[in-house]
């Protein structure tokens, strides 16, 4: 829990608030670049951390990333011609480079003001199918993180980005919420090809109902067909978790008893701060990102395999979605929570009635709790504990940075390629670590 | 508070590593009273004030961000 005080501190991020110091510290995710695929393309809004932007891409193929108002009488740059490197204010002229040059003010014919003046302008960098940004006081951006999954071609990764009216920890604390997924994500696991599961006293007949959703790997079972075994291996709802700190945030393994005698289920997830969960039995991550302190982006990041389409990639981040529930064109991307099928949830066909897989569940269950959840009224169990490390990670930075230092996870060497993620079945004594030795370095760093 | 419940869940999960048993949570009086004056409903129905699924008792020996599992 935490206190009403604490609540605030926690989830506001606009300029000036303590979050909002910290998360400026770090590089963050703020656009997809699919939506500036060419040079002099129109430009894009981008609304992250409380403040409004322009995205463009210049003549050149240059990104810019400037406040969104024209300094001279405040009208949106997104309105903008995009030209001849640089964009054009529509209401007087004004035109803006990439790094925030005042090239022309047709209404003041000295030079003067323009050589003295530069429109706020932030460093940009491409990675992942994402436009990242950093919006800290300048001079002290971090090294860039090159996590390996970032390096590859925009064309070769899946992105699909779900806009929610939430608070972003909302969503963030969902993305390591391990003990939800064999629970609130039962339908998924049908679909994918798992048997009858309980939950508590009720006993779910784990028969394939939504058929049409997206699942990890593209492989659904199909009514009447028969269970797959090891789809999700245990019957356990209440994993051990385990957790360590480690320069780019932490790591855990939700650790099960698997169905198989003498074995246990482990999934390790690793959080790099302050954005990005690498969620094992993914090939890629989750990433939140606020866009103010009442809606956030939630943006999958998978990697393609070799020579697949993109085309066909979007195409299967929207499977199973109704259009009228979420798309992944700009204008469609807010998620509207579909009618829950309470007629498949009392047959015993559904377990939680949402159709489109685990995203618009998650959306459901998030965006319940209200815009803005009071962490005060809540329970946590021992099973939270990465939700709870997570939250003094940000009480520690918030701390850091009024004490004039960098935040957790700023500053610190570690190998960012290694980061990675695992979800397996290994022998009960075997530690959980050995899965990922990549780590072991940077949890030795930690210390 | 995000250090305390940190804290206090840390050592939960080692006293059940070590196959103990937890029945409460002892914590310093000003964390007992910051929880009760975050869950003023709850203090106002007589529930006992819990914390990570355990009993909080309020122990004056107890320093404010290290609380103990008993």
């Amino acid at each position: 829990m935490l206190t009403p005080e604490e609540n605030e501190v926690l989830c506001r991020v606009g300029p000036g608030t303590p979050m909002g110091k910290v998360l400026r510290r770090y590089w963050t995710p703020a656009f997809q670049l699919g939506d500036l695929p060419e040079p002099d393309c129109p430009p894009i809004k981008v609304t992250i951390l409380g403040e409004n932007f322009v995205a463009f891409r210049d003549t050149e193929g240059r990104l810019g990333f400037l406040d969104e108002l024209c300094c001279h009488r405040g009208a949106s740059l997104t309105l903008g011609r995009v030209e001849a490197c640089g964009i054009r204010c529509l209401y007087h002229g004004w035109k803006y480079a990439v790094d925030g040059t005042i090239m022309e003010t047709p209404n003041l014919a000295t030079t003067t003001f323009r050589e003295r003046v530069k429109h706020g302008a932030y460093p940009v960098h491409e990675a992942g199918g994402l436009g990242w940004v950093y919006l800290g006081p300048p001079g002290t951006a971090p090294a860039f993180p090159n996590f390996a999954w970032a390096n590859a071609p925009a064309s070769e990764f899946s992105v699909s980005e779900i806009i929610m009216d939430c608070n972003w920890m909302q969503a963030q604390e969902g993305s390591i919420d391990s003990s939800h997924v064999g629970i609130l994500h039962l339908d998924t696991l049908a679909t994918m090809g798992s048997g009858p599961r309980s939950v508590g006293s009720f006993d779910f007949a784990g028969e394939p109902w939504d058929l049409d959703m997206q699942v990890p790997g593209g492989a659904r079972r199909m009514p009447g067909e028969a269970p797959r075994p090891g789809v999700w291996p245990s019957e356990d709802n209440a994993p051990r978790i385990e957790l360590e700190t480690t320069p780019f945030g932490f790591h855990y393994a939700a650790i099960r008893d698997a169905d198989e005698p003498g074995k246990k289920f482990v999934r390790i997830t690793a959080f790099v701060l302050p954005y990005t969960a690498i969620i094992g039995g993914t090939n890629g991550g989750v990433i939140v990102v606020p866009r103010d302190d009442y809606s956030c982006s939630t943006i999958g990041v998978f990697r393609l395999p070799p020579g697949t389409d993109r085309s066909v990639a979007e195409e299967r981040a929207r499977r199973g979605i109704d259009p009228a529930v979420w798309g992944p064109e700009p204008e469609n991307r807010r998620l509207r929570l579909p009618k829950q099928d309470r007629e498949a949830m009392a047959a015993g066909k559904s377990f939680a009635g949402f159709r489109g897989g685990n995203r618009v569940q998650d959306g459901a269950v998030q965006t319940s709790a209200g815009r803005m959840y009071d962490r005060a009224k809540e329970h946590l169990v021992p099973a939270d504990l990465a939700i709870i490390r997570l939250r003094r990670l940000f009480a520690d930075s918030i701390r850091l940075i009024e004490s004039g230092h960098d935040p957790v996870g700023i500053g610190v060497d570690y190998d960012s390629t290694q980061v990675t993620a695992v979800s397996t079945i290994i022998d009960a004594d075997q530690d959980w670590r050995d899965l990922v030795p990549s780590h072991q370095g940077s949890r030795e760093a930690a210390r | 508070m995000s250090v305390v419940v940190d804290n206090a869940c840390t050592q939960i999960w080692e006293a059940l590593d070590g196959g103990a048993t937890v029945t409460s949570l002892r914590v310093s009086p000003a964390v007992y009273e910051a929880v009760a004056a975050a869950r003023s409903k709850e203090v106002a129905r007589h529930y006992p004030l819990m914390l990570l699924g355990l009993p909080l008792v309020a122990d004056h020996a107890v320093p404010t961000y290290d609380p103990v599992v008993a």
